[in-house]
């Protein structure tokens, strides 16, 4: 396994000073909610079959329960008197390089922070504000599997996640409108970049441009056919954030400013985050506690606009169109974490007749494996699709063949499941799904 | 209520030092400081915060409870027997127990969440999974939290006598607040935060659909 060598050698490297500083950043990423959360777990264990690790693996290491154990140990040990004063009896833990290696397991290891354990905690222990201060005091100290690092600095050095030019991007975005061009047949449509004044600036997942341009593509066709005033800015467009992964919430903070500085710049009015699911838990809804101020813009998903477009009628669809049989992922973050459930079902609903919900689905909805990190930390990756198998499952027993997951991430993780698992799916964005609805210019509409 | 009895003093210091152990822990806690939000709320944190304490609670609400209704059935009565024991103690202190047949229910449902307490306290030690991240803490507090129920039940049920009840509280009040027993306050907080959280988001309460159709 890679980088397993790198973090072991970094872990018996590690100085008192070290595993104090650490302790320290741990202590600064925790609140009394999560320090009442630490408190409250009675270890009734009923969370284990809540997690998709503890399904595709039943070994105690994969129960959140015991996951959070590791964390909740030091805690005590440090945190509480009844910890430092009867360590053996309340399980307290001095915090040393054994327990540093026990949270690397639980919280990089063996974790997606999807949050579905917490839903179903019998107290309400949120477990992934925990598990993320302790990656928080892990990356602090080196502790972080390297690839996952990487794909931070990465966008802290280039501005996005796969390390693509400003001219590469550019570049993509005017073949993209060339295309754009030849499938509606309008000469004059446009994917706008760095448009000052625009109403919306939309955000992408870095895979759209590198590996996936059809999907952007395919969001470009919606705003264009809904005339809609947008542009993407030439830096600033990568709405992805793996801080939110590593714990960092400084480097978090500094990619997430780099959206806002684009806003600035450009004088939009809404901030558009398009189909990633941390992106968007990430933009709306920590970037405003990492940089300590309140979004001065509007901040929407690109679903409540499609959403709102196709029930406005701006968006026009084929009555004939059929894309057959269907099903949703719920991205963790997104929706769980996010609280962005309807739009898409909306959208479904309104184009696929055979449309099909998976069991369970919504905010219970299964984790597809590749959140939390997990597909930029390659040492895992078996565990991945381990527990992606879950996943796989609930994919098959739909029947669909066809996923729509709202997230590339997830899509990411998806591909892997359906070649590993033999699901014989197609996987698409719902923007593709929303593209190919798209009703033909009438023939005045045409410019030959 | 004129107390003159040791043990029931000692009951009553017990309950201070309980309370003033619980006082402290909550301080510790709350010395992390309030998380005040800065993003925009999607919908009324406070919609949460009644679902947390409300139809969040109930069996139906939670797969996890869902599948495990045994377990979940066993805590439930755990909890009431405990209540029930406590409403005896109350008894026995003020020296009027209630109308016979009202102290053989109440003693009977401390008997039952005792036996419950028993039932969880021997799965957790026959479960390897369970046992694998609980510690002596999670046995001790069940024990004296049990005792303390099937005590009170006899008590109740005129099986011993008043003190023996006395002793059993003392030591489950002298021990409360240094275990897990303790959650029987930041089960309040922390059910406040989870709604607060998911409630903010619009997650909770949910949308009202059959997630499992």
């Amino acid at each position: 396994m890679p980088d397993v060598g790198a973090l072991q050698a970094r872990l018996e490297a590690l100085t008192p000073e070290d595993l104090e500083r650490a302790l320290g950043v741990f202590r600064a990423g925790l609140r009394e909610a999560e320090a009442s959360y630490l408190n409250t777990c009675v270890h009734c264990g009923l969370c284990a079959e809540s997690c998709h690790y503890y399904l595709s693996e039943r070994v105690p290491e994969n129960i959140p329960a015991h996951k959070l154990e590791q964390v909740a140990a030091v805690f005590r040990r440090r945190f509480t008197v009844s910890g430092r004063l009867l360590p053996a009896l309340t399980g307290a833990k001095a915090w040393d390089r054994a327990m540093a290696a026990a949270w690397i397991d639980a919280a990089f290891g063996r974790c997606s922070l999807c949050g579905r354990c917490s839903l179903n905690c019998t107290v309400g222990v949120h477990i992934p504000s925990i598990l993320r201060a302790a990656r928080a005091a892990l990356t602090s100290a080196g502790l972080i599997p390297q690839d996952l690092q990487s794909t931070v600095d990465l966008a802290l050095s280039t501005g996005n996640n796969m390390g693509v030019s400003r001219d590469d991007f550019v570049e993509t975005v005017q073949w993209l409108e060339e295309e754009l061009r030849g499938e509606t047949g309008d000469p004059s449509a446009r994917i706008p970049v760095d448009e000052p004044g625009a109403e919306f600036l939309f955000t992408v997942n870095p895979r759209e441009p590198k590996f996936f341009p059809l999907s952007l593509l395919a969001t470009a066709r919606v705003f264009h056919a809904a005339g809609a005033s947008w542009t993407l800015p030439s830096e600033g467009w990568d709405l992805t954030n793996y801080g939110l992964f590593s714990g960092d919430a400084q480097a978090a903070g500094a990619l997430a400013d780099a959206m806002w500085r684009a806003m600035a710049r450009l004088g939009c009015r809404t901030l558009v985050l398009g189909e990633c699911g941390h992106g968007f838990a990430s933009a709306r809804w920590e970037a405003p506690e990492w940089l300590g101020k309140e979004h001065p813009f509007q901040v929407v998903h690109i679903l409540d606009l499609m959403n709102r477009w196709l029930r406005e009628g701006r968006l026009r669809v084929d009555p004939a169109h059929d894309p057959g049989s269907l099903t949703l992922h719920d991205p963790c973050n997104l929706v769980r974490h996010g609280g962005i459930r309807e739009p898409q079902r909306r959208i479904l609903r309104r184009l696929a007749p055979a449309f099909v919900e998976m069991t369970p689905h919504g905010e219970e909805n299964f984790c597809c494996g590749g959140g939390g990190g997990q597909l930029a930390m390659a040492q895992y990756r078996d565990r991945r699709m381990k527990a992606g198998g879950v996943k796989a499952e609930q994919i098959r027993r739909t029947q669909a063949k066809t996923v729509v997951a709202p997230c590339h991430n997830c899509i990411d993780q998806l591909m892997e499941l359906n070649k590993d698992y033999k699901l014989g799916v197609q996987i698409k964005t719902v923007a593709e799904v929303v593209a190919d609805a798209l009703a033909p210019p009438a023939p005045d509409e045409v410019t030959p | 209520m004129e107390i003159r009895d040791p043990l029931a003093l000692g009951v009553l210091a017990a309950l201070l030092w309980s309370a003033a152990g619980l006082a402290f822990a909550w301080r510790g806690a709350s010395a992390f400081g309030p998380r005040r939000y800065r993003s925009k709320a999607a919908a009324d944190p406070g919609r949460g915060v009644l679902y947390a304490f409300g139809a969040g609670m109930l069996p139906g609400a939670k797969e996890s409870v869902r599948t495990h209704l045994g377990s979940w059935g066993a805590g439930v009565l755990f909890h009431l027997g405990t209540f029930a024991a406590l409403g005896i103690l109350i008894a026995v202190l003020c020296g009027s127990a209630g109308p016979r047949p009202l102290m053989m229910g109440v003693g009977a449902l401390a008997l039952a969440g005792a036996a419950c307490g028993l039932g969880l306290l021997v799965k957790r030690a026959a479960s390897p999974h369970l046992r694998a991240f609980s510690v002596p803490d999670d046995f001790l507090s069940n024990l004296l939290t049990t005792g303390f129920s099937a005590v009170a039940g006899l008590v109740a049920l005129g099986l011993l006598k008043a003190a023996d009840a006395e002793v059993a509280a003392i030591l489950l009040l002298l021990y409360l607040p240094l275990g897990k027993i303790r959650h029987c306050v930041f089960f309040f907080p922390t059910r406040f935060f989870f709604g607060t959280f998911f409630g903010r988001r619009g997650v909770l309460p949910p949308a009202g659909r059959d997630l499992h159709a």
